[in-house]
């Protein structure tokens, strides 16, 4: 059957390719047939012009054997279809101009859909490349309620992961990993890297072989020491080690441990993060034992291992939440009785389930995974504008041809073959748009992806199997939606009649097509602008929001003491021999020691204040220790009272600076100067509030119930802090590469610092709004533009149609001003009507992305009326040009013409 | 004059020229002067219908074609059964002999 089916294509394949040998060999064959056959008839005697006579009547009609044999190949459609579309590239090369415009249009429409398909696919929807079966593979999240709210985590303590793996049974393995930047190499070479700590099992979730040498075995990751090995990130050792296949036993430093190299991942092995290809893998416990002092496999605070988890088969999702869960439940209760820190299981309520692999789609995701999902849906829009556009355009082709194609049908070429020619021509318009939409994409889509997926490897568009298919399915669509109308059109056409007007009469029915095209253009524009302009307004509030301190001067060094072991005495000297060296750098401002960083590093302790029954349900309080200068350091403006200064050093007594809305929080309505508060400890020693300063953003920009309180570095205990921070005279990244190399000199072995400008700690967080204003803007502007443009071809199309009627009302005496006005009210009211809608459904989706925006209302009036100003603007522009051509009518001419 | 012929059923010329065929590589006319002289003349096989069908059969892949001198020394072209041809020749011929017969059996019943 299959070898059938197989020799039949081969056939057909064969009949297409060879065609014009196989027409000449079917002649040849046929007249064979009718020699031999009047052969016949003259051996009998008859002569030779009789007998060839007779020889045709007995087999019939010679070109319609043919013409079936024809058939008989198989090749008939293909044929004809190849036949449309020669025919359509033959008109549309004659209308060059036409087919450059139709192909842009779609270009950029079917561009931006494949540019943005390729990055909702990385975030949304591909698995990680190499997963094995990916649909069992998920991350672990774990729920619990705290301070009267839900919390949702990924990462968690070590402890967990092993009562996971012990204590489950819906699983056929787990594996425990976190991505992390670790200083990799010795010495002078040692850079910041990516590094992947994962445990043993994280391989084998993998169809993956090692380039080189192997993979750490579950041996190599045993709690508590594991080994000391490494595996190298493909490019990583191309770069680093050229390559050489010798690297194998070599040592390499990573972080604190002096590792044994023991293999090379496959090159581009990512791992399931999507932040890139990390430098090297090494095992958790290994990492683990050199990190931490305590005992990390017993200590419940350092919640570090994202997981991942593959359920076994026939194990359904529900039933592995639950078995999560009651794990879940009793490790959560083990590790109260450990550490009554932690809120009681009842309260608390743990839980824990199975997501999907990708973090965008899990409960985790980050607003740009959402802004993503919108700018597709935008990219969509400005698709379906650019295809009314265009089924503008051949609608008013298609009206230009009506006596052409009332011609063909009359001449017997059937509607169904009149059909396939029409869409031959969208077809081919829009195999062009997509080509180019493909190219677009990949010029336009490196820079869509470095905004998106920072840290990602570019991949290419061209090459990418999924974007292109998407690209073709968008092509086919656009011709379909496009061919539509001019289809419709020419099969109602009335032969008789068509043939009989003028080719200047169009009819009505096509009009009314085209208005309606263009409201739609003018709704889905005003729809769109809307959302730019929210997202622009949203990116405004979010760059003018006063974070409680200066961004653009400050400078943040981390000191990495990396294996150099200090006494807590040595420690706190070195920070401070590192703040005299800083602040005796010129242009340096102040400096100051700082326990936490904004976006980096946070601390809360338990506050107990006289007159509040618990502290923590008024909000979430951050601990902030600080010297002398901090306040000048940082810019953060005191509101009341004082700071602290070298008065308040360790002997003197306690003293605090709170934010304003702490004071508000705690103390509604009364001064909180002067006021005590116990920190860590209900028995901790009084601090007095000596000062109200600015409320700091640090964890979150839009979390309003978090407040910062603020300590002398000198009373703080848990020096040293571990980094400072350095204000400068003028921009902070100038300044950080001579910060960094004069402090490293003051950093004993092989310890370092990093130096970080606060505007780089700052602007990720801003990121979902910026893409938002970006993308919403791009797009807008360009659904903008077409919109704009299919306007002023449907006026100036009317306009010419009507040039008789013109004529006639100017002789009749309405003035030039008259024929403007005229031609204008007509466009601007469907404009009008397309503004109208759109506002409708801005109004009504607005609650949908309200939780996207920033401090801006969805139906900000300021937003909706610059936009409706703007189309409007740009509807008079695109009427107006060809509402003059139309006063420069001579009647005296159009009145004699036609 | 009454044309004493009978028309071809619908679907039998394939059958006709699979059993030309099986006996020895035939070109079209051939095929169409063998058909008349077997059924002395009494199926009308129209010549110009026995084209299409060879190319149709030869895609299907039960005959196969291949240009040879004719007796008069003109090239023609000549078909021949294919192994999946005289498959379908058999199971067509056997269809045929069970289609005939109960025909047969249909008409006899009194």
């Amino acid at each position: 059957m299959l070898a059938e089916l197989w020799a039949d294509l081969r056939y057909r394949l064969r009949a297409l390719i060879r065609r014009d040998t196989m027409d000449r060999e079917l002649s040849e064959e046929l007249r064979f047939h009718l020699d031999r056959e009047a052969e016949k008839y003259e051996r009998m005697g008859v002569p030779h012009d009789e007998a060839m006579r007779r020889a045709r009547l007995a087999f019939g009609g010679v070109d319609r054997a043919a013409e079936a044999s024809r058939d008989a190949r198989g090749t008939h459609l293909i044929e004809t279809i190849a036949q449309d579309l020669r025919y359509a590239l033959r008109g549309l090369r004659a209308a060059s101009g036409f087919t450059l415009g139709v192909a842009v249009t779609l270009g950029l429409g079917i561009g931006a859909n494949a540019a943005m398909f390729g990055i909702t696919d990385r975030l949304l929807f591909r698995s990680p490349s190499g997963l094995r079966s990916p649909s069992e593979v998920h991350r672990v999240y774990f729920r619990w309620f705290e301070d009267g709210s839900q919390r949702v985590e990924r990462n968690m303590p070590f402890r967990v992961y092993r009562d996971l793996v012990r204590d489950t049974k819906s699983f056929a393995s787990f594996a425990a990993f976190q991505t992390r930047s670790i200083a990799v190499g010795e010495g002078e070479r040692s850079r910041e890297r990516s590094v992947t700590v994962a445990s043993a099992s994280y391989f084998d979730l993998f169809d993956a072989t090692p380039a080189l040498g192997r993979f750490f075995s579950r041996r190599e990751d045993e709690a508590p020491r594991g080994a000391p090995v490494v595996v190298l990130g493909y490019s990583f050792w191309q770069s680093e080690f050229g390559g050489r296949t010798d690297v194998l036993g070599q040592q390499l430093r990573v972080g604190r441990t002096l590792c044994t190299i023991i293999g090379v991942a496959p090159e581009r092995f990512a791992g399931v993060s999507d932040q890139g290809t990390p430098a090297a893998f090494m095992p958790i416990t290994a990492f683990a034992w050199a990190s931490r002092e305590t005992d990390y496999t017993k200590t419940v605070t350092w919640s570090w291992l994202e997981l991942v988890a593959r359920r076994k088969a026939g194990v359904s999702v529900p039933s592995a939440n639950a078995d999560l869960t009651t794990v879940f439940r009793q490790s959560w209760m083990a590790s109260t009785a450990e550490e009554p820190g932690n809120p009681p299981v009842d309260s608390a309520r743990p839980s824990a389930e199975v997501g999907p692999i990708q973090l965008g789609r899990g409960p985790q995701a980050a607003n740009e995974a959402r802004v993503v999902t919108w700018v597709s849906g935008v990219a969509f829009i400005v698709l379906l504008i650019a295809c009314a556009n265009v089924a503008n355009l051949l609608l008013s082709r298609a009206v230009k041809r009506r006596r052409e194609i009332a011609l063909r049908l009359a001449l017997g070429v059937s509607r169904g073959r009149l059909v396939r020619q029409l869409l031959s021509e969208s077809l081919l318009l829009a195999l062009m748009g997509g080509v180019l939409g493909v190219l677009l994409a990949q010029w336009g889509g490196a820079s869509l992806r470095a905004l998106f997926l920072p840290g990602e490897r570019a991949t290419s568009v061209v090459t990418d199997g999924r974007t292109l298919v998407v690209a073709f399915v968008a092509t086919v669509a656009a011709a379909l939606l496009t061919g539509l109308a001019p289809v419709l059109h020419s099969l109602r056409g009335d032969v008789a009649r068509s043939l009989g007007s003028g080719a200047r009469d169009g009819g009505t029915q096509p009009i009314r097509a085209r208005t309606a095209l263009l409201v739609l253009q003018a709704m889905l524009s005003m729809v769109l602008l809307v959302g730019a302009g929210l997202f622009v307004r949203s990116l405004q509030n979010v760059r003018a929001m006063r974070l409680g301190y200066d961004v653009g001067p400050v400078l943040w060094v981390l000191e990495n003491p990396r294996g150099v072991q200090l006494t807590q005495a040595q420690g706190v000297a070195l920070e401070r021999r590192l703040l005299d060296e800083a602040q005796s750098i010129p242009g340096v401002v102040a400096a100051t020691p700082a326990a936490s960083v904004p976006f980096r590093s946070n601390e809360g302790r338990g506050l107990y204040v006289e007159g509040v029954d618990e502290v923590r349900k008024r909000g979430r309080f951050l601990l902030q220790a600080g010297g002398p200068d901090y306040f000048t350091t940082v810019g953060t403006r005191l509101v009341r009272g004082r700071a602290f200064d070298r008065r308040d050093d360790a002997n003197a007594p306690r003293v605090v600076v709170v934010s304003e809305g702490m004071a508000h929080a705690l103390w509604p309505g009364v001064d909180a100067l002067g006021k005590c508060m116990r920190i860590g400890a209900d028995t901790a020693p009084c601090a007095a509030v000596i000062g109200v300063a600015e409320d700091m953003r640090l964890r979150s920009l839009t979390d309003e119930r978090e407040y910062t309180y603020y300590i002398p570095f000198a009373q703080y205990d848990l020096q040293p802090a571990g980094s400072l921070l350095v204000r400068v005279s003028g921009d902070a990244a100038e300044y950080a590469d001579v910060v960094r190399r004069r402090l490293q000199r003051a950093m004993p072995g092989s310890s370092y610092v990093t130096v970080e400008p606060f505007h780089e700690l700052v602007e990720p967080t801003m990121r979902s709004w910026q893409f938002g204003a970006t993308m919403f803007l791009a797009f807008g502007g360009l659904a903008l533009g077409l919109a704009g443009i299919g306007l002023y071809s449907v006026i100036a199309y009317g306009v010419a149609q009507r040039r008789q009627e013109i004529g006639v009302r100017l002789a009749l005496g309405a003035s030039r001003g008259d024929v403007v006005r005229l031609v204008v009210r007509g466009g601007l009211r469907l404009v009008i009507t397309g503004i109208a809608l759109g506002a409708v459904i801005a109004l009504a989706s607005g609650r949908w992305i309200a939780e996207l925006l920033f401090r801006e209302s969805p139906s900000d009036p300021l937003v909706f009326v610059t936009v409706i100003f703007t189309l409007i603007a740009v509807a008079v522009t695109a009427t107006l040009l060809p509402a003059l051509a139309a006063s420069r009518v001579d009647p005296s001419v159009t009145l004699r013409a036609d | 004059m009454a044309d004493e012929r009978l028309e071809l059923p619908q679907g039998t010329l394939d059958l006709l020229i699979l059993k030309a065929l099986s006996l020895q590589p035939m070109h079209g006319w051939a095929i169409s002067e063998r058909l008349q002289q077997v059924s002395r003349a009494t199926l009308q096989v129209p010549q110009g219908s026995l084209y299409p069908a060879l190319h149709r059969l030869e895609r299907r892949g039960w005959i196969k074609a291949q240009w040879g001198a004719s007796d008069n020394n003109r090239r023609a072209k000549y078909y021949e059964l294919t192994r999946a041809g005289r498959k379908q020749l058999d199971a067509e011929a056997d269809a045929w002999a069970r289609l005939t017969a109960a025909v047969a059996l249909v008409l006899d019943m009194s």
